[in-house]
């Protein structure tokens, strides 16, 4: 493979995002970062702006206001790029259903890759799909 | 220069339960060169619709979306709103669910207050506290996971009492847990208290005096920080909090330091319940049966959840959903207070004076400055904030 | 009587005395350290003065229910862990109250959101700007108001767009 897609497989830039729901899925994408789970290992870099990030980190779900700004922070995103949707809510509306400023989940909003459930996910399960995100981002 | 209607304007989004979103500006600063002179409180990112869902959900799929209304303190939603079904029924959970409501929802305080340690650690720019504490957090998370089956949101109290039991290989291992992080905390402690850049940066800062505390109804830490002894453990008990002995801590500092030393204090009086619990569960069964129609009732729930006083009423209307269903969370409660003590601070003090009072938020907040002298609007990310302030800081 | 029962009592007489009986139309005791009472929406400020004199300096919120014809707006005040809720009546057509944040400032965003999300209007309070509902929502959609479903919010929600 390529010299760019080594470097792109061996040490994605990752923008997490977090639409709002509960938090609980953006602490455990944080715990992921932490010595215990440390996802650092698998070169990822969590960084802040659109423009540098290969893949796009989405937890909690899509509420009217949000759904702009998701979808202008990944056009602003250089391709290839990915989303990863980590939750329940970010999957779907998760237990958020029924909630009349909710949309759904991520898709509504703009295009998934991946898509970790659970209600947290938690950090073994955000690793697991981030590794299946590399072994896609080899085949792309 | 006297700057009349032409001060630069600071904007904040920054919510109580969700981190803020693109234009949202939530907070409104109005600056005098590097003091802050006015804040304005506007909220209205993440507007969910959940109070308005409850009406159309029973009680029991109410208590799965009550507990995701923040990820950070579930459990105290959850054994707020149990209690309060039951009191609405007139049931009462088992002796032995009282005590395991209280031996988690204690764990649960240890949780949070961890993980605010990381955070405010953070927030100062003091990275290696927020790994070390979130690395010592994981212990808490093993022994949630371990009693309750999850790491966060843990479905464990319900109507009646609570759907696990707690098995006695595992109070073995919680003990071991408990005095691990027994430890940890007593480390931090020593170390905040002589670790002179965390000072400097905590001490003096986000004053909130004990009258505007009261005046302004704040809650939790931040209220005990000011000198003011209000627990609702002890005020208004519930769960086997009449029975288990434990201390209220206050500090008289009425800064970022003594909201510091509050919940490091908390953590300790914590593990101590924890161990009373397990030490005292008595035998029985964990939970009693419940009818799915509440009679006509109005009841009123409060918990000490880790930000403070949390607060749930229900109207029921004798069918299985209820008539009305309010939640007031710790944060919104001390919302005012924290306009109140930003107030006369420097802009470099804003983050750390924000995290203080410990709201549900996390670090891509972004921050909107309007110079409307020159008319522009320049927007920096919470980053860039934290980043001037360890700058300014680095100055003095 | 216990000590509970006995401070109850002599808060019903007090308010009773400071606003007249016939202002009070219902008292409750729910149980310990829970205590409902009602009054005219005339005679609420009067009320709550009292109370914060009697040592009730906290309010931990204000709850509102549409009950059809009329909005109930609770008053949720705290004395040391003594929860004692004021209950009012306001027409549904015309949903005005005089605001308390004059004698207890911290009611400032409580005030707000039952503003936003049932339309009761607090007169007198220095900034009843939406509080909780988001940028682009509709003006006069209450949410809370039992006249509108969900899918009902939901529709006119996106016709703003």
């Amino acid at each position: 493979m390529g010299l760019i897609k080594w470097a792109r497989v061996k040490s994605p830039w990752i923008l997490h995002i977090n639409t709002g729901a509960c938090n609980a899925c953006d602490i455990e994408v944080l715990a992921a970062l932490t010595p215990r789970f440390d996802v650092e290992r698998f070169g990822v870099l969590l960084k802040g702006s659109p423009r540098h990030a290969d893949a796009l980190v989405v937890t909690g779900t899509v509420t009217r206001q949000v759904k702009d700004r998701l979808v202008r922070v990944y056009e602003q995103m250089p391709e290839p790029k990915f989303v990863v949707a980590v939750g329940g809510c970010a999957c779907t509306a998760g237990v958020f259903h029924s909630c009349y400023n909710v949309y759904g989940g991520v898709d509504q909003a703009i295009p998934v890759d991946a898509y970790i459930p659970g209600c947290p996910a938690k950090p073994e399960a955000i690793i697991d799909g981030v590794v299946k995100l590399l072994a896609k981002l080899k085949g792309a | 220069m006297k700057l009349s209607e032409a001060e630069t304007t600071f904007q904040v989004p920054i919510g109580p339960q969700h981190p803020a979103l693109a234009e949202s500006e939530n907070f409104t600063f109005t600056v005098d060169g590097e003091t802050v002179v006015d804040v304005k409180a506007r909220l209205g990112y993440v507007h969910r619709g959940i109070e308005k869902a409850l009406e159309n959900g029973t009680y029991i799929q109410n208590l799965y979306l009550i507990e995701r209304i923040c990820g950070i303190c579930s459990h105290a939603h959850t054994l707020c709103y149990s209690q309060n079904i039951d009191e609405a029924l007139g049931i009462e959970a088992p002796p032995r669910a009282q005590y395991i409501r209280t031996l988690v929802a204690e764990l649960g305080r240890v949780h949070s207050h961890y993980l605010w340690l990381g955070l405010a650690g953070h927030e100062i720019g003091f990275d290696t506290l927020f790994m070390y504490a979130w690395r010592d957090r994981e212990v808490v998370m093993d022994l949630q996971e371990m009693i309750t089956g999850n790491r966060v949101n843990f479905a464990l109290f319900t109507i009646g009492g609570v759907r696990r039991d707690v098995a006695s290989n595992v109070v073995e291992r919680v003990r071991k847990g408990v005095n691990i992080l027994e430890e940890r905390i007593k480390y931090y402690k020593k170390m905040c208290a002589n670790e002179v850049t965390l000072l400097k940066r905590a001490v003096g800062v986000g004053i909130l005096k004990p009258s505007q505390a009261i005046n302004l109804c704040a809650v939790g830490p931040l209220l005990r920080a000011s000198g003011v002894k209000r627990d609702i453990r002890k005020d208004d008990p519930h769960a086997a909090y009449d029975e288990v002995p434990f201390n209220v801590i206050t500090y008289d500092g009425c800064d970022v330091a003594s909201r510091l030393f509050v919940r490091v204090d908390e953590v300790v009086e914590s593990l101590n319940i924890i161990r009373y619990a397990l030490d005292h569960l008595p035998d029985g069964p964990i939970r009693v049966k419940f009818p799915r129609r509440v009679p006509p009732n109005e009841t009123i729930s409060r918990v000490e959840a880790p930000r403070g006083e949390l607060f749930h009423y229900l109207k029921s209307n004798g069918t299985d959903k209820p008539e009305r269903y309010k939640v007031r969370t710790p944060t919104l409660a001390n919302i005012p207070s924290l306009c109140e003590m930003l107030k006369g601070g420097y802009i470099a003090d804003i983050p750390i004076t924000i995290a203080s009072i410990d709201p549900c938020f996390c670090c891509t907040d972004r921050v909107a400055i309007v110079d409307t002298v020159k008319g522009k609007k320049r927007i920096w990310t919470w980053d860039q904030l934290r980043r001037y302030s360890e700058k300014w800081h680095g100055r003095l | 009587m216990t000590t509970t029962q006995e401070s109850q009592v002599g808060i019903v007489e007090g308010l009773k005395e400071r606003i007249g009986s016939d202002n009070i139309l219902d008292t409750r005791t729910a149980r310990e350290r829970r205590f409902f009472v009602t009054v005219k929406a005339e005679a609420l400020k009067a009320a709550v003065s009292y109370l914060i004199a009697k040592g009730f300096r906290h309010i931990t919120t204000i709850s509102g229910v549409d009950l059809s014809d009329r909005i109930e707006v609770v008053y949720h005040l705290d004395r040391e862990g003594f929860q004692l809720s004021v209950k009012v009546a306001v027409p549904e057509n015309n949903p005005v109250m005089p605001t308390i944040t004059d004698i207890i400032p911290g009611a400032m965003l409580y005030e707000r959101e039952v503003h936003d999300l049932l339309g009761v209007v607090f007169e007198g309070h220095p900034d009843l700007s939406r509080l909780v509902l988001p940028e682009k929502w509709p003006d006069g959609l209450h949410p809370l108001r039992k006249k509108y479903s969900v899918e009902d919010i939901r529709r006119m929600v996106n016709e703003v767009e």
